[in-house]
């Protein structure tokens, strides 16, 4: 056998059998994976809705073109009550895409809880926007009427302090809430949705 | 005895970000923190002494003119590998190392120690190879994960530094504070080491 025969043999020796092992090792990690990534995103979900029990994904498909920055939104229910929905959004910042979670408690109208999944904002500026000291703002804030980000000290009630130096992203922050309060209380508000 | 010279080889003659300087994109990157110098070193370690076992084992099968592709392919599969089990059964250690884990297959390091280290020694020394250069990787992030993070944010593993009339010189966890922290590390150290000329 000649030398280059030999060596394109071993070659696919080497590539099947790590074909093989990582076929073996997705078929056996592919449902723990799945489960993994299933509870996580229901720990996230409760996050910013803890009164929810469990949660059942609403059909948006046909508010895609209205609402394009509102990805998934999810009916939280304790028991048969509903007791508010959390809102998958997502809104440019300055480095990127920032995804975010917002729970809108529906009994009493207002925002539960804001966080951020994932953001590429400036280390030590905007990346100050996924902390509680800035997202606490939005928590308790009506789900009536839009949010503005001020900069300095807020003075209404529908004010948002910006963090200092990076208003882009506190302002995408806020955009992304809005959109989601606006979603809310024009279609699922008063049982606009199942 | 041979195993401890090949350890601290790894940790100070050879250490792969001080004296080699190899695998600079992860250790520009991720440098911002304290605690992400150690995350991405502990992870290269484990890849890289994984990576060395397999490697030392195949090396009499691997014929020489094709080991380039053959180390890509072994070090890409167990990346993977690990990756996926990672993800599937240790969901604790994949939230803090997950994300470092698939920039570890584009580090030269684990290439360079396959090739230079691994393919001609024995099992039990590429294993001890790889720890010690592990370590020394992780050494090297975490010193300069430190001074990027105590001048850039004031704090130390998240852990405030200074009081609170100190402003952080928000350029050193951004990219510039990267080459400039690296540059006077390694300034540093080859003067205190005599090997500047």
């Amino acid at each position: 056998m000649s030398e280059g025969m030999r060596m394109s043999i071993k070659l696919f020796i080497i590539t099947a059998v790590a074909a093989l092992a990582l076929g073996i090792t997705h078929a056996v990690t592919e449902e723990p994976i799945r489960l993994q990534n299933e509870q996580a995103s229901v720990e996230a979900r409760k996050g910013v809705l803890p009164d929810a029990q469990e949660f059942v994904q609403v059909d948006i498909s046909e508010y895609k073109d209205e609402y394009p920055n509102v990805v998934e939104v999810y009916q939280g229910k304790s028991g048969d009550d509903t007791v508010g929905y959390v809102f998958k959004v997502i809104s440019k910042g300055y480095g990127g895409d920032v995804e975010l979670f917002v729970g809108i408690d529906a009994k009493e109208n207002k925002i539960e809880n804001v966080s951020i999944i994932s953001h590429n904002e400036t280390p030590g500026l905007g990346a100050k926007a996924a902390e509680s000291d800035f997202l606490s703002q939005y928590t308790g804030k009506s789900a009536g009427s839009p949010l503005a980000v001020v900069r300095g000290s807020a003075t209404q009630d529908t004010q948002v302090e910006a963090i200092t130096g990076a208003t882009i992203t506190s302002k995408a922050v806020t955009q992304g809430v809005n959109s989601a309060l606006e979603f809310y209380s024009r279609v699922l508000k008063d049982g606009g949705a199942e | 005895m041979k195993a401890l010279k090949v350890f601290f080889n790894g940790v100070l003659n050879e250490n792969p970000t001080f004296r080699m300087v190899l695998g600079m994109c992860p250790t520009l990157a991720l440098t911002t923190a304290a605690i992400n110098g150690i995350g991405m070193g502990l992870a290269t370690t484990f890849v890289l002494v994984g990576s060395n076992l397999v490697i030392s084992l195949l090396k009499s099968f691997i014929p020489q003119k094709i080991r380039i592709p053959a180390f890509v392919v072994v070090i890409a599969t167990f990346v993977t590998v690990v990756s996926m089990i990672m993800q599937a059964f240790l969901p604790e250690l994949n939230k803090s190392l997950g994300i470092y884990i698939p920039l570890i297959v584009v580090n030269c390091i684990i290439l360079a120690r396959a090739e230079s280290f691994a393919s001609k020694n024995s099992v039990f020394l590429s294993i001890t190879d790889g720890l010690g250069m592990g370590v020394g990787f992780t050494l090297a992030l975490l010193l300069l994960g430190s001074i990027r993070e105590i001048l850039g944010a004031g704090t130390w593993f998240g852990m405030p530094v200074f009081s609170d009339g100190f402003s952080p010189a928000v350029i050193m966890i951004l990219p510039p504070g990267g080459f400039i922290t690296l540059g006077l590390v390694l300034g540093l150290l080859n003067k205190l080491t005599g090997r500047a000329e």
